[in-house]
């Protein structure tokens, strides 16, 4: 770009860990204006008499990407000159940027923690736990290996899931387009998302309706359009919103219970047994916890002839309506028609 | 134009930078390979890393980056004998804080690893999750996974590789017939709620993965194993195509495309009419798809080959007629 520095380039990392550098060395504060003239990495760039607002708009974006790896940069006002930006002062304070000194892992914690952070490989979380796990090398704790090996995977491919945990941080209400388990139809819903929750081994978004405050729970498997912010944002809510959810959605899926008849020596009698909570009615008859129904009858029709649902009564009715379109569906011999 | 936002590469680079400075000031003297060890990156990423902060400090005073201002090494060590010793030391003292994104990463990686044998004690791993968001710089993001009880099923396939004995189990064949199994435990594997065991089943002297889910009966037996984890290397895909795999075409509605995606043919998606999607699944037998496609009513019909339809036909009808019987 005409009117920049012609010396070498100064490379990224360099650039931010000298700010870093800067901002942790000073009690007081560095305004933008020394910052740009004096630290490695802007100063070959600054023009002491010319326009500066492309290195400016460089140093909020370096900010950015500093507090997105947790690094605190604190904004002091000059004594006397409060409200004016160019006096503004920033510094890195020391308490909140050091990890307390009593913190350490054990061989057994690290090796878990380990683990942990390979559970993520897509996506942000992947991201965050590898730079995670590189903070906690810096500790020099020992890890021991565990008995079985492991490879444990979480998957994050629903695409809505990294707007998503943007829209959460930044509190901002979005706007999506939604297929509500049952229907084959998608409507377009408005939110103010709080917390994101795999429950069940699904994705969910909890979340409260802006308009009339009632808290909502959605799958991301089920959202079937880019997620888009409104313009809107919303208050910051109370309390551990991952945690509510999470209970939340034990309590809908403990609250409801099914009851089903599974052929013995089947994959469904192995497979449904063995789901978390299962359970044995008077009659022998398996129950399970479920939180949508609609998505408990998918899967029972999926198992085919080798469970029949019991009760409740709109569990057999759903689950016998699915059989009977699918059977419709792959009638007619030959290929299958297009259909309206 | 000047630089964009910084890439992630260089955000991983300034960690690796900061935590790398903590770590060679907790020890007099490291080797390089020590500490690329430590840190799982090559001995030439520490050689850089250490080359760059070497140079690197504070304005300072006089805001020219004097001697004083910068950190410094014993350079004769470090190019003679690969070895790293800091002199002079700058603004760092302690490593850096979890960020909170970064930590909800960790307790949401450990709250899905609660079934772990290796997690039972559940008061242990909350004072861990407790140490993380202690040791964060903001509260943890709201990203939470549901916890478990501990698996007993994986609780005895790792007392089975501790005590170095062959598990056997009852599980179903692709034709539904259960069948006793002998098998050295290698490998426990998950992709979200499922869970898998990899290891050399004695039946059929090979490879296989299993669903633990589908595990029945399982026990301890007195027969030494012959393969230990890590001793054999797995393939890295859980199930492995083979050459008799079968092609079904598929016809899906545009919001049941996500729903299957991962089952998919690269580039076997093209338009089919009245707004569907036509796509291409590979499967090791035509009961694979019976059972997905009677799990996605609605959305997801099979068009080919006419002996798939003809199975998915009857799985769903022999489903249907079950209830008429069980009348």
């Amino acid at each position: 770009m005409a009117g920049q520095g012609t010396t070498a380039r100064v490379p990224v990392e360099e650039r931010l860990f000298s700010l870093v550098l800067a901002l942790l060395a000073t009690d007081h504060g560095l305004t933008k204006s020394q910052i740009l003239s004096t630290v490695q990495g802007y100063r070959q760039r600054y023009s002491a008499h010319g326009d500066n607002a492309n290195l400016e708009r460089q140093f909020e974006r370096d900010k950015d990407d500093i507090r997105e790896l947790g690094v605190p940069i604190e904004t002091l006002e000059s004594p006397g000159q409060a409200g004016n930006n160019q006096s503004l002062r920033y510094r890195i304070p020391r308490g909140e940027y050091e990890l307390p000194r009593d913190i350490s892992f054990t061989a057994e914690e690290t090796a878990l923690l380990g683990l942990a952070a390979m559970v993520w490989r897509e996506g942000s979380l992947s991201a965050e736990s590898r730079r995670a796990m590189i903070k906690l090398k810096a500790l020099g704790m020992e890890t021991v290996e565990p008995v079985l090996a492991y490879e444990p995977h979480v998957r994050v491919r629903e695409e809505a899931f990294e707007p998503l945990n943007t829209a959460i941080e930044k509190r901002h209400v979005v706007r999506f387009g939604y297929l509500k388990p049952g229907e084959s139809d998608a409507s377009v819903r408005t939110i103010a998302p709080l917390a994101l929750v795999q429950f069940q081994g699904r994705w969910h978004c909890c979340a409260i309706d802006p308009e009339s405050g009632e808290r909502k729970t959605f799958l991301l498997r089920r959202i079937v359009t880019p997620v888009s912010a409104t313009g809107a944002t919303f208050a910051a809510t109370e309390g551990d919103e991952a945690e509510r959810g999470l209970r939340d959605l034990g309590e809908v899926w403990s609250s409801h219970t099914a009851e089903v008849v599974v052929v013995k020596g089947t994959d469904a009698a192995t497979r449904l047994r063995k789901q978390r909570g299962a359970g044995m009615s008077e009659n022998g008859n398996l129950l399970l916890h479920y939180v949508d129904l609609n998505i408990l009858a998918d899967e029972l029709a999926g198992y085919g002839p080798e469970v029949i649902a019991v009760s409740p009564p709109e569990l057999v009715i759903a689950v016998r309506l699915r059989l009977r379109a699918v059977a419709a569906a792959h009638r007619d011999a030959g290929e299958a028609r297009d259909r309206g | 134009m000047a630089d964009k936002s910084s890439a992630p590469q260089a955000r991983d680079k300034l960690t690796f930078l900061l935590a790398l400075v903590p770590y060679l000031m907790d020890r007099d003297r490291v080797s390089v390979h020590d500490a690329a060890q430590q840190f799982g990156v090559t001995d030439e990423q520490i050689r850089d890393a250490v080359r760059l902060i070497a140079v690197s400090g504070i304005p300072g005073d006089t805001a020219a980056y004097q001697h004083d201002d910068l950190f410094d090494i014993a350079w004769d060590d470090f190019e003679d004998n690969d070895q790293i010793v800091l002199t002079n030391l700058v603004a760092i003292d302690d490593s850096p804080r979890f960020s909170g994104r970064e930590a909800a990463a960790l307790i949401a990686g450990l709250q899905y690893l609660s079934a772990l044998p290796e997690n039972a004690d559940h008061r242990a791993i909350a004072v861990l999750m407790a140490k993380l968001s202690r040791g964060a710089s903001a509260k943890p993001s709201p990203v939470a996974v549901e916890g478990s009880e501990t698996d007993a099923t994986l609780d005895l396939i790792r007392k089975a590789v501790s005590t170095g004995r062959q598990l056997e189990f009852d599980y179903l064949n692709s034709r539904g017939e259960s069948e006793r199994r002998r098998v050295d435990p290698l490998q426990v594997e998950s992709v979200d709620a499922d869970w898998y065991l990899r290891g050399w089943c004695h039946l059929r002297e090979a490879l296989r993965t299993f669903r633990i889910d589908r595990i029945g009966e399982p026990a301890i037996t007195s027969e030494e194993i012959a393969f230990r984890p890590r001793e054999v290397a797995l393939p890295s895909s859980l199930f492995e195509g083979s050459p008799e795999d079968v092609d079904v075409t598929l016809a899906i509605a545009p919001a049941g495309l996500p729903l299957v995606a991962d089952y998919l043919l690269d580039g076997s998606t093209a338009p089919f009419g009245g707004g569907l999607v036509r796509a291409t699944m590979r499967v090791s037998h035509f009961h694979v798809v019976k059972r997905l496609v009677c799990g996605l009513p609605g959305l997801v019909t099979v068009v080919a080959p006419p002996e798939a339809r003809e199975l998915v036909e009857e799985w769903a009808s022999a489903g249907e007629r079950s209830y008429d019987e069980s009348r």
